[in-house]
Parts: C-alpha cells; sequence; structure tokens
C-alpha cells in the first residue's frame, strides 16, 4: 500500500535517461585525467572523410593517430580559424575501431557512370594498389595481383585500365628535369616532392613559408587524368567530355586533390574548364567492394596487361607506391639525365631509402653535378623533424621525399583495414613484393618507358616545355591564414 | 552546493564528441533528419545536446567559425520546474533539473516557460514525453562529470562547484584579452548552472539575448502568493455581499407590502433559495 | 427551423428533435470524435500540425482560454443574480448555467486531447506542483466542475431523482459562493500562465496586470454571451429573454468593459509600450482590432440607443465575444510569431476536433433544453413588472 501510494505519487520515480553505456575510461571521478579521449573533429562537407556518428564510441584512436602520427590534431592553436584543419589522409579510417570513419563513399557515381552507355570510363589504379587489393580476397598480405586487378576491372565494365606507374614514370620526367634545373641553378632547395596530396595539403597549412620549395609536378593520379583527357582522347579519337575517369588510389586525399579547383588542365586545353581532369577516386577498399558487389573474386582471375597507351610501366613507375622510391626512381632518371648513362646497380637496389625508419638519409655522387643529399620522411610528425631544420636553414640537404602515411601509399588510408592498428608487418609485405616487382622488371628506370616517350614525341616535346608546364605542373595555395601553427607542442 | 560546467567557446573544435557521448549515456536514437552537429544542428526529442556552428568575425574582422554547445542550461530558479504542476521537473541537490517521466502530464507547460527552449516534446509518439539534458545527474551523483564534460579532447568544458567556477572564469576572462567581459549563464534568468565564456559576442551564436537576471519563477510567485487571500477575502466578501443583498430584497418586499397593504403570501418575490417550504 | 422538417425522438420518456441543423451538427461531431480516438491512440503527428517551436496550437488556444472565458457567463450571471441577488436576471440564470457547464466539460476534453499522457491526468492531484498556475487553473477548474454538476443536480433532480432535490436546493447558497470564488481565481490564473513567458509574449499583451485582464474580460464576456444565447435560443427554441433584463446585463458589462479599457491604456502608458500599438505591423493592428472592433465598439453600442435593441445587442454581443476571443487568440499566436523560429497553423483536424466539441456542446445544450426546466424556470410569479421594481 505505502508502495503504491508512493509510486502514485511520484516519490518511487526515476529521472530520465542515464540508461546507456559510457567508455570505463570515462567512469572516473571528474577530477581524474582520462589520457585517450575524444575524437577527431570531421567537417560534414569533407570531400575525403566520412563519419557515422551512430558508430562512434570515442575511444580516441582517431585523435590518436591524427595527433601522434599526422601531427594535425593538436598542432594548431585554439580558437580555431574558418575551418576544420584536416589533409584527408584517412589515417583515422586505418584505426577506428567500428568503421565509423571511412572514405567518403563514392561507388554509386562509378555504378553510374558503368551503366551509362555514352560514357568512357576509364581507370587508373596506383602502384601500391597491385599488392594490397588481394588482402580483400583473402590473400596473405601483399599479395601481387596486378595482372588480375586489371581483369577484374574489366570484367566490372571499364573501358580501358590504366597504370598509375605510367605517369609516376611521367612524373619521374618532369620531376628530375626540375631537381636538376634547380640543381644547377641552386634556387629553391631543398626539392620538395609533390606526389602525397596529404602531405602537399599539410605544407600548404603549416609550412606556407616554405611553398617555393615544393616541386610544381602533379601528382601521378593528376597527370594521368589530364593526359587521359587531352592525349588518350586524341589518339582514340573520343571527346573529352565523354570520357569518366576513374582513379584508384591506397588514399582519401587523393578524393581531395581531384576536386582541387585547378585540376581542370585538359579542361582548360579543350577550352572547357568545367571538365574536371579525374572525376571520381575510389580508395582500394571502395574498388574491392565494387569488385564484391559484381560478385567478381579477384583471386580466381587471369592476368591481363594495363591497356596503352597509358599502361606501359617501368621498376621505377611501380615503387612510387612504398617510402623511398619516389626519390629512388627520380636519382634513377636524374642520373640518365646529367649522364645520359644508365645508373649504376646500387642505385637499383638503393638501400638507405627503404625501410620504415621515420626519416632516412642518404647521399648519391651525380657526375657532373657533384653530392646530392637526400631525405625521405613517412608520417607526418617525422617530416616536421626536417622540416624545421629547413626552414631554420641548418639543412644541407637537396631532396627530401615527403609522404603522409607510414611506408607511404602502400600504408595509406584508403587501403584494406588487413591489421588494426594498422602494422608494420603489412606494409612490409605490401613493399617486399613492390621491390620485388621492379626488381624483375626488364625496364627499371622512368626514362626506359616507351609510352612516356612516345607522349613527349607526340604530344608534349619535352619534359618541362609549355605544353608539359599547362598539363603536367601545377600551383599551391596559402592556407596558413586558416590556422595559427602551434609554436610549441 | 550547485554544480557546474564552465564552457570556454573559444576552445572548441566542433567534433561533436559531446553530442555523441549523450547519446550513448542517454540511450538516444540518432535523428536522421535533425543533426546534433553543425549549421543545422537542433535541439530535439532525440538531441538532448547540440553542437551548433556559426560563422562570424572575430574582433579582427576575420571571418571565423565558433560551436555553440547547447543544451538545458539547468536555471537556478527553473521556469520549467516552476511551471510543471506535476512536479514532473524537480531540481536536485547538485543543481541538476531533473524530469521524471512518470509524474508527467504532457502539457507542454514547461516548453512554454522555458526562456531557453530547451524542453522538446517526442511527436512522434502515441504517449509523449517531455526530453531535456539532465546534466548526467546519476554521473553527477556519483562524483563524476556529465558525460558530455568527460570526453571533450580539448577540454573546452570543465565541471566543478559553480561558485568557483564563476571566480575562475572571471580571473580567466580579466587576464585574458581574447575574451568578452562577461560570462553568459552567471546573471540570465537568475543564473543558471551552465557558465559560458567566448570571444564572439553570444548573441551571434545563437544564445538567448536581453534575459534580464530576474528569475522567471518570481512573476509568478507574486501573483500566486495573493491566490489564497484573495480566494478567501473574495469568498468572505461574496457571502456578506450575498446576505446583505437578500436582507434588502426582503426589506424591499416588505415595504412594498406594506405600501401595497397587502397581506399573507409572504413568499412572492424571494430568490429560489429560500423557496423550499 | 421548418416545422416541416423536424422529426422528434422519443426513447424512455427522454425527447430529441431531429431537425436539418442537428444533422449537420451531428456528422461534425461523429468526425471530431473519430479524430479524438485516433489522436489519443495515436499521438499528435498525424493529426495536428503542433511542433517543438509551437508546443501549444489550437486546442490550448481555442478549446481550452477562449472556451474558459466563455464559458464565464456562468459565474457573472450567478455573481449578479445568487450573490447580488438582482432578481430580475434571473430568467438567463439557468441559461447561463447550463452554457457554463457544458462549456467546462468539453474544456476539460480539450485540456484532455492536448495532454500527451492522457492517462495520467489524475498526476497533479497527488503529485503537487504547487507553484505552477496551472496547479491552481488545473484543481479550480475540476472542482468548479464539480460545484457546477452539483448546481446543475438542483435542476436535474427536478426531473429525476427527486428525493435528492430538497438536498441540492439547501447547498445551494453555498455551491453558488464556491462557484463564484474558484471561477475568479483560474480565470485570472489563465492569463498568469503567461506570466513566465516574459521573453516570448509580445509586450503588448504581457504585463503584470494579465491575470486581471483575463478576469475582467471573462467577467464582461458573460452577458455579450447571454445576448448572443438568446438571440440564438430565440430562434431555435422559442425562448425571448426580456429586452429589459438584456439590456441591464449588458450595461453591467459595457461598465466592467470601460474599467477593461482604461486600465489596457493605462498600462500600456505607464510600461512606455502604448506606441507598439502604431507600429502598423502585424502585432500592432491585431492589437488594434482587439481593442476597436472588440471593446470600444461593443462599448459605443452598448451605452448608445442601439443598445436598446436586440439588433444592436446581438451586435454587442457577437463583437464582444469575437473580441475576447480575439484576444486569447492574440496572447498565444500573434504574441509569439516574433518570438517563435518556427511556423503553424492548425491542421484541418485540429479545426474538427475543436468545432466538434462545439457541435458536441450544441447537441447536449439542445438535448438538456428539451428535457429540463432551462428558460421557463421563474423562482417566483412570472411577473416581469415586479422583478423591474424590485430592481430598480
Amino acid at each position: 500500500m505505502v508502495g503504491a501510494g508512493a509510486v502514485v505519487a511520484g516519490c518511487a520515480s526515476e529521472p530520465a535517461g542515464g540508461k546507456g553505456w559510457m567508455p570505463n575510461q570515462y567512469n572516473v571521478a571528474a577530477n581524474w585525467p582520462v589520457q585517450v579521449k575524444g575524437r577527431v573533429p570531421i567537417d560534414s562537407s569533407n570531400p575525403a572523410i566520412d563519419r557515422d556518428d551512430t558508430k562512434c564510441i570515442l575511444c580516441g584512436q582517431c585523435l590518436e593517430v591524427c595527433k601522434n602520427v599526422v601531427s594535425v590534431y593538436g598542432y594548431y592553436e585554439l580558437p580555431i580559424q574558418n575551418d576544420i584543419t584536416c589533409i584527408h589522409c584517412g589515417q583515422c579510417t586505418m584505426w577506428c575501431p567500428t568503421g565509423a570513419i571511412t572514405e567518403r563513399n563514392e561507388i554509386k557515381k562509378v555504378q553510374a557512370a558503368l551503366a551509362s552507355a555514352d560514357q568512357h570510363v576509364i581507370v587508373q589504379t596506383a602502384p601500391a594498389i597491385r599488392v594490397a587489393l588481394g588482402e580483400e580476397f583473402n590473400l596473405p598480405p601483399g599479395s601481387l595481383v596486378q595482372g588480375q586487378q586489371v581483369t577484374a576491372l574489366k570484367k566490372a565494365g571499364f573501358d580501358a585500365v590504366f597504370d598509375t606507374s605510367w605517369s609516376a614514370d611521367l612524373t619521374i620526367m618532369e620531376e628530375a628535369s626540375e631537381l636538376i634545373k634547380r640543381l644547377t641553378t641552386g634556387k629553391a632547395l631543398p626539392h620538395f616532392t609533390s606526389c602525397c596530396p596529404g602531405w602537399v595539403k599539410f605544407a600548404e597549412y603549416f609550412y606556407a613559408d616554405l611553398q617555393p620549395h615544393l616541386s610544381s609536378c602533379k601528382s601521378p593520379q593528376q597527370m594521368l587524368g589530364a593526359v587521359a583527357k587531352s592525349y588518350y582522347a586524341k589518339e582514340k579519337g573520343i571527346a573529352p567530355e565523354q570520357i569518366f575517369s576513374v582513379a584508384v588510389m591506397p588514399c582519401t586525399a587523393k578524393k581531395f586533390e581531384c576536386q582541387r579547383p585547378e585540376m581542370n588542365a585538359a579542361g582548360i586545353l579543350r577550352g572547357n574548364p568545367a571538365i574536371r581532369d579525374v572525376d571520381v577516386v575510389l580508395t582500394t577498399r571502395e574498388l574491392a567492394n565494387l569488385l564484391k558487389s559484381n560478385g567478381i573474386d579477384l583471386s580466381r582471375l587471369v592476368d591481363t596487361p594495363y591497356d596503352s597507351v597509358l599502361g606501359e610501366s617501368t621498376g621505377a613507375g611501380v615503387i612510387f607506391g612504398a617510402t623511398g622510391g619516389v626519390t629512388e626512381a627520380a636519382v634513377r632518371t636524374a642520373y640518365y639525365l646529367v649522364t645520359r648513362q644508365d645508373p649504376p646497380a646500387a642505385l637499383l637496389q638503393w638501400e638507405n631509402v627503404r625501410g620504415l625508419k621515420g626519416v632516412k638519409e642518404a647521399s648519391v655522387e651525380l657526375p657532373g653535378v657533384g653530392t646530392v643529399k637526400v631525405a625521405v620522411c613517412h608520417g607526418l610528425r617525422d617530416a616536421r623533424v626536417v622540416l624545421e631544420k629547413v626552414r631554420k636553414q641548418q639543412s644541407d640537404w637537396h631532396f627530401i621525399e615527403f609522404m603522409a602515411c607510414p611506408g607511404g601509399c602502400i600504408g595509406g588510408g584508403g587501403q584494406p583495414r588487413t591489421s588494426l592498428p594498422p602494422s608494420d608487418e603489412v606494409r612490409k609485405a605490401r613493399m617486399a613484393n613492390l621491390y620485388k616487382l621492379d626488381g624483375t622488371a626488364v625496364k627499371r628506370a622512368s626514362y626506359q618507358n616507351k609510352e612516356v616517350m612516345d607522349l613527349y614525341q607526340k604530344f608534349l616535346h619535352a619534359p618541362l616545355s609549355e605544353e608539359s608546364e599547362s598539363l603536367l605542373h601545377t600551383h599551391y595555395v596559402d592556407r596558413s591564414h586558416q590556422l595559427k601553427p602551434k609554436e610549441k607542442v | 552546493m550547485s554544480k557546474g560546467v564552465l564552457v570556454d567557446i573559444t576552445k572548441c573544435i566542433g567534433c561533436g564528441s559531446c553530442t555523441v557521448a549523450c547519446k550513448m549515456w542517454n540511450k538516444l536514437e540518432y535523428d536522421q533528419n535533425v543533426s546534433s552537429i553543425g549549421e543545422t544542428a537542433k535541439l530535439n526529442d532525440k538531441n538532448w545536446t547540440v553542437v551548433t556552428r556559426t560563422s562570424a568575425q572575430d574582433s579582427k574582422g576575420q571571418a571565423v567559425w565558433r560551436f555553440a554547445k547547447q543544451q538545458c542550461m539547468h536555471c537556478l530558479e527553473p521556469a520549467c520546474a516552476s511551471a510543471c504542476f506535476s512536479r514532473a521537473l524537480q531540481r536536485n541537490a547538485d543543481g541538476a533539473v531533473e524530469y521524471y517521466p512518470d509524474l508527467c502530464v504532457g502539457c507542454r507547460y514547461c516548453m512554454i516557460a522555458c526562456p531557453f527552449d530547451v524542453p522538446k516534446y517526442e511527436w512522434s509518439k502515441a504517449a509523449p514525453l517531455i526530453t531535456k539534458c539532465q546534466l548526467c545527474s546519476t554521473r553527477v551523483a556519483k562524483g563524476e562529470a556529465p558525460a558530455c564534460v568527460a570526453v571533450c579532447p580539448t577540454g573546452v568544458m570543465k565541471f566543478g562547484d559553480r561558485q568557483e567556477l564563476l571566480q575562475e572564469a572571471h580571473q580567466l576572462i580579466r587576464r585574458e584579452d581574447l575574451y568578452l567581459k562577461t560570462v553568459y549563464g552567471e546573471k540570465e534568468v537568475g543564473g543558471t548552472c551552465w557558465l559560458y565564456i567566448s570571444d564572439i559576442p553570444f548573441d551571434q551564436l545563437g544564445f538567448k539575448s536581453g534575459l534580464g537576471s530576474v528569475a522567471l519563477p518570481s512573476y509568478t510567485h507574486s501573483f500566486l502568493k495573493n491566490v489564497p487571500i484573495i480566494a478567501l477575502g473574495w469568498g468572505v466578501l461574496l457571502t456578506g455581499m450575498s446576505f446583505y443583498a437578500r436582507r434588502r430584497n426582503e426589506l424591499a418586499k416588505a415595504r412594498q407590502e406594506r405600501l401595497a397593504g397587502k397581506n399573507g403570501e409572504g413568499d412572492a418575490d424571494a430568490d429560489d433559495f429560500d423557496e423550499e417550504a | 427551423m421548418q416545422t416541416t422538417s423536424m422529426k422528434r425522438l422519443e426513447l424512455f420518456g427522454w425527447k430529441f428533435t431531429i431537425t436539418p441543423a442537428r444533422k449537420i451538427l451531428t456528422i461534425i461531431a461523429a468526425l471530431s470524435i473519430g479524430a479524438m480516438a485516433i489522436r489519443l491512440i495515436t499521438g499528435f503527428s498525424l493529426l495536428t500540425n503542433l511542433n517543438d517551436d509551437w508546443p501549444w496550437g489550437l486546442w490550448i488556444a481555442f478549446d481550452v482560454l477562449t472556451g474558459v472565458a466563455l464559458a464565464g457567463g456562468g459565474y457573472s450571471t450567478a455573481l449578479i443574480v445568487h450573490i447580488l441577488h438582482r432578481d430580475k436576471y434571473h430568467p438567463v440564470a439557468r441559461g447561463a448555467l447550463l452554457t457554463s457547464l457544458l462549456g467546462y466539460i468539453l474544456v476539460m476534453a480539450g485540456l484532455f486531447l492536448d495532454i500527451g499522457q492522457w492517462f495520467n491526468f489524475w498526476r497533479p492531484f497527488v503529485s503537487w506542483g504547487h507553484a505552477s498556475v496551472l496547479f491552481e487553473v488545473f484543481w479550480c477548474i475540476s472542482i468548479y466542475t464539480t460545484i457546477q454538476v452539483l448546481e446543475f443536480g438542483e435542476i436535474v433532480t427536478e426531473k429525476i431523482g427527486l428525493r435528492l432535490h430538497r438536498f441540492f436546493k439547501k447547498i445551494l447558497p453555498v455551491l453558488m459562493i464556491i462557484g463564484v470564488v474558484f471561477p475568479t481565481l483560474h480565470q485570472s490564473s489563465l492569463g498568469a500562465l503567461f506570466l513566465i513567458a516574459v521573453h516570448k509574449v509580445y509586450p503588448l499583451w504581457w504585463t503584470e496586470y494579465l491575470p486581471v485582464f483575463f478576469l475582467m474580460s471573462s467577467f464582461f464576456i458573460g452577458p455579450a454571451m447571454v445576448c448572443v444565447e438568446s438571440a440564438l435560443a430565440g430562434k431555435f427554441f422559442g425562448h425571448k429573454v426580456s429586452l429589459n433584463v438584456l439590456t441591464g446585463l449588458a450595461r453591467i458589462s459595457g461598465r466592467m468593459m470601460v474599467l477593461y479599457l482604461g486600465l489596457k491604456i493605462y498600462d500600456l502608458i505607464e510600461r512606455g509600450q502604448w506606441q507598439l500599438a502604431f507600429l502598423g505591423n502585424l502585432e500592432g493592428n491585431m492589437f488594434l482590432l482587439e481593442m476597436i472592433a472588440g471593446v470600444a465598439l461593443p462599448i459605443g453600442i452598448v451605452f448608445s440607443r442601439y443598445g436598446k435593441t436586440r439588433k444592436g445587442l446581438l451586435v454587442y454581443g457577437v463583437l464582444t465575444s469575437g473580441g475576447v476571443i480575439l484576444n486569447r487568440m492574440n496572447t498565444v499566436f500573434t504574441s509569439m510569431v516574433s518570438y517563435s523560429s518556427g511556423a503553424y497553423f492548425p491542421s484541418i483536424w485540429e479545426f474538427i476536433v475543436s468545432i466538434g466539441l462545439i457541435a458536441i456542446g450544441c447537441l447536449l445544450y439542445s438535448f438538456i433544453v428539451e428535457n429540463f426546466n432551462i428558460f421557463d424556470h421563474h423562482p417566483s410569479q412570472p411577473k416581469d413588472e415586479n422583478t423591474k421594481n424590485l430592481s430598480a
């Protein structure tokens, strides 16, 4: 009776809320610190990264990687300006244990293009895809599936399958020429690589003062995109408007890169600036989903070669996918450009720039130029050490390679989530197979790529020519006003 | 002693951890149509707290984004609780204004009364209830910070004793040029447990302005306190008037009878009260 | 009504005449009862346009706030007739009581429909939120409706349960006093409900005098409603209240309206807000409409020659009632428009339910008038001359 009375009168009722749960680290008295907490901010209009709040459990791992590996979160002063600082590297998508953070899924756009009868859908695959895609089909980490993935893409309905390693060779032709120009004039040294879009945006945010050091070369993805809608279109007699250009990348920042307003060189050449050089970027994971949804089992397919005229590659173009690969490839061709001789064997197996050490240093003797000192950084927290030295003019490097993701593209934010958190074992396995592919290749340096040479002969004339500059080179944005870098972290 | 939360708007990066924490701890659904973070974020029955994004200009005229966390302000003298006629809203000893669903009738007077428009209604449900932030009263009772405060990675929010937080806020805004020299929630409608400091004027960030420092229940109280006296006085007056009027009518009738020289049939003009015989 | 189209139902001695108008009312009532059932079962989103920006809509503004005011005729007539013993107004007393009782029952129905946890409606009886104005309103309306039922018991027991009639007659004087005290409280409390929304209600309407204004208007709407009702009852039931009685009532009401208007003007000037009325915006115009058409004009009518004609009194009644309805609508809607960020317009079903409640009221009224002695009740010998002399 008393109990019933209490219930009726409301003395026994309970307040609303508090029926759920929180990760245990948060369930402590308010005066105790919690180390790993919260999550990274992600703008709803972020072109590369998306988050499903319903899956977020506030484990704090995205924040850990963003701060301690990428060195973005926590490296700017509060209050923020009018931007949510993000370099789109996608490492958070690799660490997120519940899969709440993913790439911005664009499979539907590609499916729509494939279904459309009047569009010529081309696709390029980055060097690092061929040693990672197999993992999504239960193959061991690093399995080489280059030929199978071409077959798979053909089966999925792509009209032409091109190799980003081809445009990596093209990049090297341009970038090595640019490097030699800088080495001989002594201007803008050290030379910074520019093929990693995450690194480029990072530099635009935090090291805008060092922008002259950045190579003006576009990344291989954007070079292939620009060439496909100009040179390839001309060769094949297809209107650039009809070409739908897809890039499969190990990277989420590539989604951002292809949407940069200046990435419409082929369109400008055509007189139609609305044409994008690359229309959609899919990550390795998205490609795997696309193939699976089409019932294509990669592991059961035979090999098919890439399509001409943007399909030939050399060992140099392939190792772009690993940290140090760009440096090694650039030096092989630079050696040739200076000496007109093939590089010595040591430069075809340059161990000093290979491996997973955070900052690698090496030097090479270029006859007629002198000693060229190089540094290779992957993971941007390590890059900061190098960059601070350059900023303080305490460095004697001539060439520095930067990759946002640990291990380079093979460890990119768009790669299969084969281990959690991403592990060096997986990275090493992928790298080993890229170098194996290079080691067994007949052509080891970019200047040996016949299809690249054909391009110069028929269309661009020479590296750094006026045509090359307009199609293959770019400029950068000063983003330093969008944040106040922290003096001390 | 009332607890409180001090919010430093300048530290918020808009990650929305707090909104997720609120959903997790209170087992709230995600609204497919109404976001809890960003420009269109809005409090509703599923969103007990939201982080809104506003484009503003800082003191140097530079365009900046600012994020404002919204939730129940937990007034020191809550209008909603005073408006609730079934005690479904009560302020506890920690200062949390708690909602007891069992006691709610669903009249929505609290929504009318709340100067911050915080209580929301489960419009889509068959038997809707009011919903709002509870200041994680069960966590606070254990000495833990509210869920939203606990998860904030940049330390936007600080949980503690309201009085101490208020002092801290004043020290901070005195010391740092960045801040406006006002603490939102210190005086608004008599003071709130949630206190905010900012570098951008609060009204630009969607905070209600012009609320004044008078606690809203006092408007009601100044009316209600007179009710018993008026009721009693009015009753006595009416009784008096009734007797007086009746007597006057009787006298008038008697006079009339005298004038008319009538006799007998005395009840001709009496009203119906004394009609029974 | 045309006698030709009338049909009279009789069942166990209860009479109900079917007329075309009543048929229409029955259809509306049935439709609204269906809508009410759906509302109670499914909640609000299906049938209403209520939302977080407009938690209170047509049902609160019209069914409850306006309903209570319109039903205020009961207590003002009770005050005049039974307390002040102005006996000449007796002929309207029972009609006013009936309207009032039905009004309150419908108000309670409206309230019941508007609360989300309707099965929990009894909660405030045991869980006392005594700091709330609504708590007072809730109790007052509950008690007052009970009182009115008891008051009406005196009429009912004339026909059934005759043994109780003596008991009801005996307690009637006490009931009458309580029956005036409670309406006085809650009529003013309905205005006081909005005191706490000081930042939301437009300053033309928000004033600390809100309770006083609500009380005064609920008092003067009573006679106005009696005038309208008498005109209608005269038409439909052939019951004519003497012009003399109506004029007298209207004048009592008119005096209150003069006081009301004066206090309104004083209040606006005192708060320094009078210029808001002349901004030409929605709020200003609605306020002027309310004050001129709903207060000033009827005052003019009542105290002119026109106020001594049936037609004039009808116009006065319609204007005054309309003015009070407009006042309640303005308080809930117009005054909040500029504050609210969202939009609200009642759905068709909200209208149907509101109109349906009135239809139900009309049907009940008709039924009761046919079956109980409402109009022909004269406590003493029905001599108009006599009563007139008395009150002169």
